[in-house]
């Protein structure tokens, strides 16, 4: 089943054209690797698909609706969850609230709503909230962090904030996941842990499309990849095909050379 | 009569514009190059003018005049030192908006009643070396005292201009601005650059409370006034730019004497948030800074 | 007694001291203090919901106090309304020049909010000073009804006349605003309010509509400056322009960084401490004749920032336990 869709989805800069009418589509259950040169649009595309920008043309549905032109907490509400290429964990909160913060159930709540919450408790709230606790608590065993939950985030090791980034993501209850470079900056055995942590996330049903420069982890956890460069899609299939294409090899070795002068 | 009138005040609010220009000037290098936002910058100006009333009591005329601006350079120059390392430097490798801000406005409320307690709260105003002689063009007039006003603000704002695109100092200053990081990786040593930056910054304000010391009131209270004006013009000019600054000042300048003579005098001070609000609903960057 | 069951008697021993204390102290004057210590409390209080838990800078916070207060005034004064009716009503007006703030100062931050803030304030001052018609101007509203007095059956009534009276109405007022904000900061919309102060852009990909969050407390604090201010009106009997002023807000913000920006206690702490402290200094001023007060408020906002970063709350929390881990309540 298709959960996304992109048709010409294009995004410009004043004269810089980051994304290049991009067509692409994200099947039920699918981990798909976004992977290019630096520079080819791919952290863009993210940004576009969770509603940080909205697009300058082209259309995003999602679960059949059309979401073009959303912001980022509608499309966080309707299933759409992600990490960031350099982490942001809400550093002053602990690490249970960074995961709380993202629990709450917020459809449909305006300011008046949210101002009649804030001076009525709603019914109830107290065993939600324990309920809450509970359910972040699992997040953070899953991702392995349990032990540092009371601490401030702002504590946390950097490999151990990414997993605290993706615990916070999961909180939201996706069925898409965008996870940009969630493997930057580890080290080998930081990387395994991750990588059996993104399997683990999949298994349990939820689609993700993964920004990845890391090969080791690309070509083990992929279903498929989509290649970008300058903006454009310039190949799309499995791992093993692409990574044979010829325009592919040429763009990471034409960026290469680039990059050498 | 009427266009004459209006040449009038237009004339009137191109010197008045240039001071806002002279002392945003200040303020907005001071944000371009340690994204510092000074509350306290008005205080700057409210020191020079005062400088100007003792020197002007001992040196009359022309003498007391140059005189006194230089000296209110000097001295608002060290007293831009002096805060810059006691108050803000200790907060530059930690410091959050609301920290700098807050310092600023601790270092507002200090300024201004330690010049009530130094003083005196009654009003002064500095003396007029050309005895009120006046320039009359026939279509407009002007008293040579405010002349002089508008060509010293120009100058010195030619002189900031030619410092900073042509001396070494100066292109520390626009790289720094541009880009701490990269500055200091080609060898500029950033410290300097700061402490030059601030105490120019104060110094600008410090002449050009001298320049609004020969236009309102002198008074310890009256550093708010030029504050309010200095960040109206440079957020109207967008932050850290120092030509947005210069043209919103005068615009700021000819709008406010236009909006008091034929709007309402009463609600004069309020043409600058007006203007302010319009322009940060309308283009956040300035008028003339760059899109984001 | 165990540390338990003293934890669970010491709030109403506490209340139970705040009842008490303007009896005790027999002193019209220094209830007087406290009564405006209780106003500064819940406007400081409400200044720290936007600053200390939405990291939003709002330099215009007197002229939601000013708005409460001339509202009110002016609703007792032409309309003949009840005061009782004129506190909510203050209050909500507030609210409503709250949202009219708020919806700009969305897209502000920084230095740029500081400034439209300041503007904000100074407008609503030129016209407070300006519609004569209205607001007497510079004068001022004088004349304003006290709060009206509350029959008791018997035939006896309560009045609001005096110092005390007046202090049980600003505790009452004081307990129910800091009510309000602990349940703000402690539940998820607290969780979620502070989570947009440290990562705007993080808070929404979690779902969190940082506009409406913001809306929403600049509403609620607005509301309880124009509480405070509405209380004041009908206290003071007295309104001026000068409410509304730019140094009326630095006075608050004073107090919360002096208590501690971003916790519940910092700005009760230091709304009562500077208030009393002021009033210890005019003592120091008519012994050295010279006005210091205002040089001290300036130092003290100075080193706190630079030497007492959270505030008296902070460094009491650093003496208890040394080893403890920050930002925590």
């Amino acid at each position: 089943m298709e959960i996304l869709r992109t048709k010409d989805l294009t995004k410009n800069f004043g004269g810089l054209c980051a994304v290049d009418k991009i067509s692409f589509s994200l099947y039920a259950g699918e981990i798909v690797g976004l992977i290019g040169p630096n520079g080819a649009g791919k952290t863009t595309l993210i940004n576009l698909l969770s509603g940080f920008f909205p697009p300058s043309s082209g259309r995003i549905v999602f679960e059949e609706q059309d979401v073009t032109g959303f912001k980022a907490h509608q499309l966080n509400e309707l299933g759409v969850a992600r990490t960031f290429q350099v982490v942001r964990v809400f550093n002053k909160l602990t690490v249970l609230e960074n995961v709380l913060s993202a629990q709450v159930d917020r459809r449909q709540m305006g300011p008046w709503e949210l101002v009649r919450r804030a001076i009525l408790p709603p019914r109830g709230e107290h065993q939600r909230y324990q309920k809450e606790c509970e359910a972040a608590e699992r997040l953070l065993e899953f991702v392995g962090i349990a032990q540092y939950r009371d601490e401030p985030a702002e504590n946390l090791p950097y490999a151990l904030s990414k997993r605290l980034e993706i615990a916070r993501a999961l909180a939201t209850n996706p069925t898409l996941l965008l996870l940009d470079e969630p493997s930057s900056g580890l080290n080998p055995r930081e990387l395994d842990d991750q990588i059996t942590i993104i399997k683990r996330i999949n298994q349990q049903g939820i689609s993700i499309l993964i920004i990845e420069h890391v090969m080791k982890v690309i070509m083990n956890i992929s279903h498929r990849l989509i290649v970008l460069q300058y903006g454009e899609k310039i190949a799309e299939g499995l791992p093993q095909e692409v990574y044979s294409d010829p325009q592919v090899v040429e763009a990471y070795l034409g960026g290469d050379a680039h990059a050498q002068h | 009569m009427e266009s004459s009138l209006l040449l009038q005040q237009i004339v009137n609010g191109i010197i008045l514009g240039s001071v806002y220009s002279l002392i945003a000037l200040g303020l907005t290098m001071i944000f371009g190059v340690m994204k510092i936002s000074n509350f306290a910058h008005g205080d700057y100006s409210m020191v020079g003018a005062y400088v100007a009333v003792f020197l002007m009591a001992w040196l009359p005329g022309w003498l007391g005049w140059v005189g006194s601006i230089l000296a209110a350079a000097a001295v608002v120059g060290v007293l831009g030192v002096v805060t810059e390392r006691l108050v803000f430097r200790p907060l530059l490798t930690r410091w959050t908006d609301i920290d700098i801000i807050m310092v600023s406005i601790g270092l507002f409320i200090l300024l201004e009643n330690l010049a009530h307690l130094v003083f005196g709260a009654t009003p002064r105003m500095l003396k007029d070396p050309f005895g009120g002689a006046v320039f009359d063009l026939g279509l407009f007039s002007t008293s040579q005292l405010r002349v002089f006003c508008l060509v010293f603000s120009c100058v010195a704002i030619a002189v900031l201009q030619l410092f900073l695109n042509r001396s070494r100092l100066g292109v520390a200053i626009r790289a720094t601005s541009q880009n701490r990081f990269a500055a200091q990786l080609m060898g500029i040593n950033i410290n300097t650059v700061y402490t030059l930056t601030f105490s120019l910054g104060a110094a600008l304000a410090g002449v050009g409370g001298v320049l609004y010391g020969t236009l309102f009131a002198i008074s310890p209270v009256m550093g708010a006034i030029p504050t309010q004006k200095a960040f109206v013009v440079t957020i109207m000019g967008g932050m850290g730019h120092m030509r947005g600054a210069i043209l919103g000042g005068f615009i700021l300048g000819v709008a406010e004497t236009l909006g008091g003579n034929y709007l309402s005098m009463a609600y004069k001070n309020a043409i600058g948030f007006m203007i302010l609000i319009l322009v940060l609903l309308l283009r956040p960057s300035g008028l003339f800074g760059r899109r984001q | 007694m165990d540390a338990r069951s003293w934890r669970a008697i010491a709030p109403w021993a506490g209340l139970a001291a705040l009842v008490v204390l303007p009896l005790v102290l027999r002193d019209r004057y220094l209830v007087h203090l406290l009564v405006m210590a209780g106003i500064f409390v819940i406007l400081s209080s409400s200044w720290n919901l936007l600053a200390g838990y939405t990291g939003q800078l709002n330099l215009g916070h007197a002229a939601f106090y000013g708005i409460g207060a001339y509202t009110s005034a002016l609703l007792a004064i032409k309309l003949g309304i009840s005061p009782w009716l004129g506190l909510v009503l203050g209050g909500l007006v507030a609210a409503c020049f709250g949202l009219l703030l708020g919806v700009p100062a969305l897209r502000l931050s920084g230095p740029y909010l500081a400034i439209t803030t300041i503007g904000f304030a100074e407008i609503l001052r030129l016209v407070a000073m300006n519609w004569v018609d209205l607001t007497r101007g510079s004068l001022g509203l004088y004349g304003i009804p006290p709060l009206t007095p509350i029959p008791l059956p018997g035939g006896k009534s309560l009045t609001f006349t005096s110092e005390v009276s007046a202090y049980y109405v600003i505790l009452v007022l004081c307990l129910l605003s800091l009510a309000c904000c602990r349940r703000l900061v402690n539940s998820d919309f607290g969780i979620s309010a502070r989570s947009l102060r440290d990562d705007e852009m993080a808070a929404a990909s979690v779902g969190i509509d940082v506009n409406a969050y913001k809306l929403a407390i600049f509403m609620l604090s607005a509301f309880f400056a124009g509480l405070a201010g509405a209380f004041f009106a009908h206290y003071q009997r007295l309104v001026s322009p000068d409410t509304l002023s730019t140094a009326e807000t630095f006075t608050i913000l004073t107090m919360v960084m002096l208590g501690g920006l971003g916790t519940l206690t910092g700005p009760v702490v230091g709304a009562v401490v500077l208030t009393f402290l002021a009033e210890g200094l005019r003592f120091v001023e008519d012994w050295v004749k010279m006005d210091v007060r205002l040089i001290i408020y300036g130092l003290l906002l100075i080193l706190t920032i630079l030497f007492m970063r959270g505030g008296m709350v902070g460094l009491f929390d650093r003496f208890r336990r040394p080893a403890a881990q920050p930002g925590r309540e």
